[in-house]
């Protein structure tokens, strides 16, 4: 257990607090995990006074529960999962340390949020290859360590992208870096020598930073993360695609990106962009969603420094030649909605109140990799397990995002509900649940387990537990890194 | 043989008679060292209770898929053959991802994929390697390379556990590599640099990323070998050579390129190289690079154009002579022959334009001394292009083969990332060898010091500690997968 003057001694008093209502506020989220309040929330400023904290943690086998986005969070993984804990909330750590056109990168440490990143890389000429409508208060960093899928697809060549390197404090800590970034010399000294932090592999012939993605914070607490990023286009044009069959559009995308035709490419159901398109809740929202067909996708054509409208111009006629033969039709606007307006809404963080907590206060997600010919059976067996739970299965929000060129699909459940009812929150707890085991059995691949379900999940690859427990054990011997997360 | 008659018998008892060799007469064709026995495995089951019955009896093992060089062995280890894993188990063309067992080649597997319109990233070791081995390759502008190909992959660990990664493990589908939680791929898939836990185990199958292919199902070939060609280059492609006044200006447009998504294939080849697969012997090749060298103003790259439609071709090739121009490059009239650029076709999509560079000036098995460095391009092109000045002054006094000091390299990922590569050959001189060696100790120093990059041929001691100690935690991971120390060398399936 931290003694408070030991920790105001290494982070200064403001950054200490043990204040009951602060403290409450990181003992719970909108998830549906056990409510556990911290010991202490703390807020390092820097990477050595996290080493610090790390290390006194160790002595005194104190859990640490990092967290970078500000609040709402949604998935239970800041949660404390163990009494004792303490909270590190890094969201003051917002150095924007590189935005380089030249080399296609940016680098940040963990607070910056999308709204500060985006800005500052595009007035560079660059671009983050961004997730949906990410909430405002998101951490970049914290998005890349999650493994959160992006929009364009096409410049997403291995699931990791587009992180490049990570600066990290292992469980032990000690400072590692991963990729590029992890020497020789310090980073200043190789930004003095024109090294930029991003090429992902190594050291050695291991990719480490493939171990700290997808591990909540288990293995180490991120200081700085690298990110590569695309040029800004000098011209785009947006389109979308209704269907009321989604293989169509499975069809379509799978071309798009086979052919690297199109920058962002995604599929919505009418539920979902509805919720992201509605200004005024909720008549807007309910007609927006009626005029919709079922299913949209959406893409956007951009041309770059050399001839943009004739790369944009050929495009169109090839995709053209696509569509029409998979029956479907490329529009600037459907049922009122423009292509144009979502392209807006695509490029940046989600407008307050957050898209997912419109329509009813709270939206518990639930999403999975899978592949083109099981997703049509997994669509189904959640429309099943919505009826079963009498949810409204019209109710449920729904965003396929195709990944890494087109080898997966991310698929995503938004389950929308008010989290004033405990009727609802019992619902929508035990559909997830439910559904959740369904997807399972269907097929579908949890690769980012999260809140009551992950033990469900990890159970069912025992082989990769142990083997992850094994690398656990070298990086966080005492199990003082958010302890009661993933398999850990 | 090495083995007792009992132990020789438990490995037999596991592959069969038919499937073991410990014939002291046929093991110098696999190894010089003194093998215990060769195994030849046929699936996952035999090859972990190999692994287990190693690991119980305290025999190191080594595994060979399609490489013919290996590094010394220690006395009386198995040597795993995989020959007989051999298997393309699925092609999935809608996910666009193909699932083979170690011993299918590149070549085989790009043969049947062409036939669907799809294509994979072959190596510069050449498409008669294991599709699933890790490294870069002349495709590698638009394919990617090094482990970001690999999705889903089944491996026998050290231990003789079988662990089968990603979506693998919960629903018998390959399609992703990572997860549940953290991704344990990057630490199998290694590269033999004698530092990790990728040292270890046996991959036994591996799903590989794929990409489009917009030309034709088969290459039509005439003529015999070595004397053979295309009989045309595919509708919507284009084979150029540009050479550039100065390195500055080749990768000024070797970026450009990159940014601009319109290359299919770009290899920063040399003439020397370009010379080696576009003729069909040493000696046209000595007279080809003569006549290369006399039209070329500096550095240069082999672009391939590869376009899915007309209106792409042609939108490409503006592109291409916009940034050409801008950059001062200039085409080679030879290869601007479509019977020339045929060769490169071909040797750059289908065979891996590194075989014939390679083989014909250095012996098969001959240790190649230089560097191979991945990552960032621009930095690299400033290290090794120190070191080619020092290369150049060596071989001014006769210490090393006269290559005109050349280095090489190409970008990766649209110009994200890239690989660099410089090779000095000795030369007769009674003082080569040692000058080679010297070179490139300092040159791996310099790196260091100049904060450029983890460089190779210094020991791991000197290194790690510069690189946020990374022998320390590799070591961890070795110990912790590998903890009877069975596996030998590197794993598995490269080369």
């Amino acid at each position: 257990m931290f003694q408070k003057d030991t920790l105001v001694k290494i982070v200064g008093e403001k950054n200490v607090t043990d204040e009951s209502s602060t403290l409450d506020t990181y003992s719970k989220d909108l998830s549906f995990v056990n409510t556990l309040r911290p010991d202490f929330v703390i807020k390092p400023k820097n990477a050595n006074e996290i080493a610090q904290l790390v290390k006194l943690a160790n002595e005194t086998k104190t859990p640490l529960v990092p967290v970078s986005s500000g609040a709402q969070h949604f998935r239970g993984d800041t949660v404390p999962g163990s009494g004792g804990a303490v909270v590190l909330d890094l969201s003051g750590m917002k150095k924007i340390m590189r935005t380089d056109r030249y080399h296609r990168v940016a680098m940040c440490e963990p607070g910056v949020t999308f709204e500060e990143l985006i800005p500052a890389v595009e007035k560079e000429g660059i671009r983050l290859n961004l997730p949906l409508l990410p909430r405002k208060s998101k951490s970049v960093v914290g998005s890349l360590l999650e493994r959160e899928p992006v929009t364009m697809p096409t410049y997403q060549w291995d699931i990791s992208d587009p992180l490049a390197c990570l600066g990290l404090i292992v469980g032990t800590g000690e400072e590692f870096r991963t990729g590029q970034a992890a020497g020789p010399g310090t980073i200043e000294e190789q930004w003095e020598a024109g090294a930029v932090q991003k090429a992902p592999y190594g050291p050695g012939s291991t990719c480490w930073h493939r171990l700290f993605q997808g591990a909540q914070g288990t293995m180490g607490i991120a200081t700085w993360a690298s990110i590569r990023c695309e040029i800004l286009p000098t011209l785009e044009e947006p389109f979308l695609v209704g269907s009321p069959y989604v293989e169509r559009l499975f069809e379509l995308s799978h071309w798009l990106i086979r052919l690297r035709l199109v920058n962002e490419c995604f599929i919505l159901n009418n539920t979902n962009l509805a919720a992201i398109m509605a200004k005024n809740w909720p008549c807007d929202y309910q007609a927006i969603k009626h005029a919709l067909p079922p299913w949209i996708l959406f893409y956007n054509l951009a041309g770059y420094e050399y001839y943009p409208e004739e790369r944009v111009s050929y495009r169109k006629k090839n995709i053209q030649s696509l569509t029409q033969k998979i029956a479907v039709e490329s529009t600037k606007a459907l049922a009122g909605i423009s292509a144009g307006e979502l392209l807006q809404k695509v490029h940046r963080p989600s407008e307050e109140p957050y898209w997912k907590l419109r329509y009813k206060g709270a939206s518990h997600d639930i999403f999975f990799l899978s592949i083109a010919d099981k997703l049509p059976g997994l669509l189904d067996a959640m429309n099943i397990e919505a009826n079963k739970a009498s949810y409204p299965a019209s109710d449920i929000g729904v965003y396929i995002q195709p990944g890494v060129q087109g080898s997966s699909y991310h698929c995503e459940f938004n389950i929308f509900y008010d989290p004033q009812s405990p009727s609802e929150i019992n619902q929508v707890s035990q559909l997830s649940t439910a559904a959740t085991l369904s997807l399972m059995d269907k097929g579908a691949f949890f690769s980012r387990p999260y809140g009551k379900s992950t033990d469900a999940i990890m159970n069912r690859d025992a082989a990769t537990v142990t083997a992850l427990t094994k690398v656990k054990n070298i990086f966080d011997p005492n199990n003082i890194l958010n302890p009661g997360k993933l398999c850990f | 043989m090495f083995l007792s008659p009992e132990v020789y018998k438990k490995f037999e008892d596991i592959v069969g008679e038919e499937n073991i060799c410990g014939d002291l007469a046929i093991m110098p064709s696999y190894h010089s060292g003194q093998i215990g026995a060769v195994v030849l495995p046929k699936d996952t089951e035999q090859v972990q209770a190999i692994v287990k019955l190693c690991n119980r009896l305290n025999i190191q093992f080594t595994v060979m898929s399609t490489g013919f060089i290996r590094a010394a062995m220690p006395q009386g280890c198995i040597y795993l053959d995989m020959r007989r894993m051999n298997k393309i188990i699925e092609i999935n063309e809608k996910d666009m991802y193909a699932v083979v067992e170690p011993y299918v080649t590149s070549a085989e597997l790009q043969a049947e994929l062409m036939k669907r319109g799809l294509n994979c990233s072959i190596k510069g070791s050449g498409a008669q390697c294991t599709a699933i081995i890790r490294g870069h390759g002349h495709m590698d502008l638009s394919t990617g390379g090094d482990d970001r190909n690999q999705l889903g992959m089944e491996w026998v660990t050290p231990a003789g556990d079988v662990l089968k990664l990603g979506a693998l493990g919960s629903t018998h589908e390959w399609f992703c590599g990572d997860g549940p939680g953290p991704s344990l791929r990057g630490v199998i898939s290694g590269r033999g640099s004698g530092d990790a836990l990728a040292e270890g185990g046996v991959i036994t199958k591996a799903a590989m990323k794929l990409y489009h292919w917009p030309g034709p199902a088969a290459f039509e070939l005439e003529g015999q070998s070595p004397n053979y060609n295309l009989k045309e280059i595919p509708p919507n492609f284009m084979v150029r050579y540009y050479s550039f006044p100065s390195v500055p200006q080749m990768y000024e447009a070797e970026l450009k390129i990159g940014e601009s998504e319109i290359m299919f294939a770009l290899m920063g080849f040399n003439v020397a190289m370009l010379s080696a697969n576009i003729s069909p012997n040493m000696e046209m090749e000595l007279e080809v690079i003569e006549k290369l060298n006399k039209e070329v103003q500096g550095p240069g790259f082999y672009v391939i154009v590869a376009a899915n439609s007309p209106e792409e071709f042609e939108y490409d090739q503006k592109v291409l002579d916009k940034i050409i121009s801008d950059t001062g490059g200039k085409s080679l009239a030879m290869v601007e022959d479509p019977k020339v650029g045929a060769l490169v076709l071909i040797h750059g999509v289908r065979i891996s334009v590194s075989i014939r560079e390679t083989f014909r000036l250095r012996p098969v098995g001959g240790k190649a001394y230089g560097f191979q460095i991945m990552g960032q391009r621009d930095v690299n092109i400033k290290w090794i292009d120190e070191a080619a000045n020092r290369k150049k002054e060596l071989i001014k006094k006769g210490l090393g083969a006269d290559d005109g000091g050349v280095y090489f390299g190409w970008s990766v990922e649209n110009s994200h990332l890239g690989k660099t590569e410089i090779f000095f050959d000795p030369s007769p001189h009674p003082e080569s060898l040692d000058a080679i060696i010297d070179w490139q100790q300092t040159t791996a120093r310099k790196a260091l010091e100049d904060h450029l990059n983890p460089p190779t041929h210094l020991p791991l001691s000197v290194v790690g500690p510069e690189v946020s100690n990374y022998h320390i935690w590799s070591k961890k991971l070795d110990e912790a997968f590998n903890p009877n120390g069975t596996t030998v060398v590197l794993p598995s399936l490269m080369g």
